[in-house]
């Protein structure tokens, strides 16, 4: 099977960069494009863009993905089209955080955190996907995060099938973060979100930043209040970055 | 009668294979004797979420209460699992 190949557009979009970025790169000899054969149009090769992806920070590269209009598939190194894969890719985090100082104990709390937010995200999207299936999941051990994000219905829509009063945003992540609405759910999930916020509210290394719609929240190191605001630009799934 | 969790992975952190786990084990509870203990070995799991632990231990829980123990039970997603559970279920765990 050949190789998948981008356009210069294309290229730009899974990295995470302008175009003229990405030209500047290649003009520094940072990304060398190939030609087509069949009409000497100028593209990348997916190794290529996957190694250079690797200096990036994924909470860049994560932006451009949950805010483009159309929507369009990561790089196969941080895409997980599916939970089985996703459920891979998290026994190697958890291996790569045993290895790092200091960590000890949280690696497997950092672990738990971002298996119930990428769980989440297939959960409450299952068969319901409105254009990308799966997640975004990448981490960056010398950057310290993790972030994981979907383009899929968001907090708000999926709890007004359990919460219909609620109005905006801002009121569906306080609800996720705060109440235990499995008993009143037909399903007995959507603790996940409360479980996070203990475990980075109770511990030293570990803080949250989560958006979903237009409203944002932060929860930091041993702080357990929710700060909840809202965000200049809006998209309607879910996106999480873990630090620690 | 004694379950070692980690004969259904390390990392137990999705809805789905809690529910495959639970749907898996169950059958093997029908040779339980009257009054006979359970015990949850989770020795080996290095890492549990709510997710994984309302499929599979919740039910057995509320059905087997005091017969149930938990042993094994230091690994620190393990117990803010537990924390997470009791207050949902409003339910207290026996730790050996």
């Amino acid at each position: 099977m050949s190789e998948k190949k981008y356009t210069s557009g294309q290229a730009a979009k899974v990295l995470g960069i302008s175009k003229d970025t990405l030209r500047r790169l290649e003009i520094a000899r940072k990304l060398k494009p190939i030609r087509l054969k069949k009409n000497n149009y100028r593209c990348y090769s997916e190794s290529e863009l996957e190694n250079y992806s690797e200096n990036l920070n994924p909470a860049r590269v994560v932006k451009k993905w949950i805010e483009d209009q159309e929507g369009y598939e990561p790089l196969s190194s941080s895409y997980c089209s599916f939970s089985s894969l996703f459920l891979l890719r998290l026994s190697r985090l958890e291996q790569v955080l045993a290895q790092v100082n200091n960590l000890t104990g949280d690696s497997s709390l950092i672990t738990a955190i971002a298996g119930e937010i990428g769980n989440n995200s297939f959960d409450h999207n299952l068969g319901n996907w409105p254009d990308i299936p799966g997640i975004f999941f990448a981490f960056d051990i010398k950057r310290r995060n993790i972030v994981l994000a979907d383009r899929g219905r968001g907090v708000l829509a999926t709890l007004r099938t359990i919460k219909p009063t609620l109005k905006d945003d801002k009121e569906a992540l306080h609800t996720a973060f705060t109440e235990i609405i499995s008993g009143r759910s037909p399903e007995s999930r959507g603790n996940g979100l409360k479980f996070v916020r203990d475990v980075v509210a109770n511990s030293k290394l570990i803080s949250l930043f989560f958006k979903s719609g237009n409203a944002e929240l932060s929860i930091g190191k041993f702080k357990k209040d929710l700060k909840i605001s809202e965000s200049k630009r809006a998209f309607r799934g879910c996106l999480a970055v873990i630090k620690f | 009668m004694v379950i070692a969790l980690k004969k259904f992975g390390t990392i137990l952190t999705s809805r789905q294979m809690g529910k495959e786990a639970s749907a898996a084990f169950r059958p093997s509870l029908s040779n339980l004797k009257k009054d006979e203990i359970i015990e949850i070995d989770f020795e080996g799991v290095s890492v549990l979420s709510p997710s994984w632990g309302d499929e599979f231990l919740t039910p057995l829980i509320l059905e087997y209460k005091d017969r149930l123990i938990l042993k094994n039970t230091k690994n620190p997603s393990v117990q803010a699992t537990f924390k997470t559970l009791k207050e949902i279920h409003r339910f207290e765990l026996l730790e050996k």
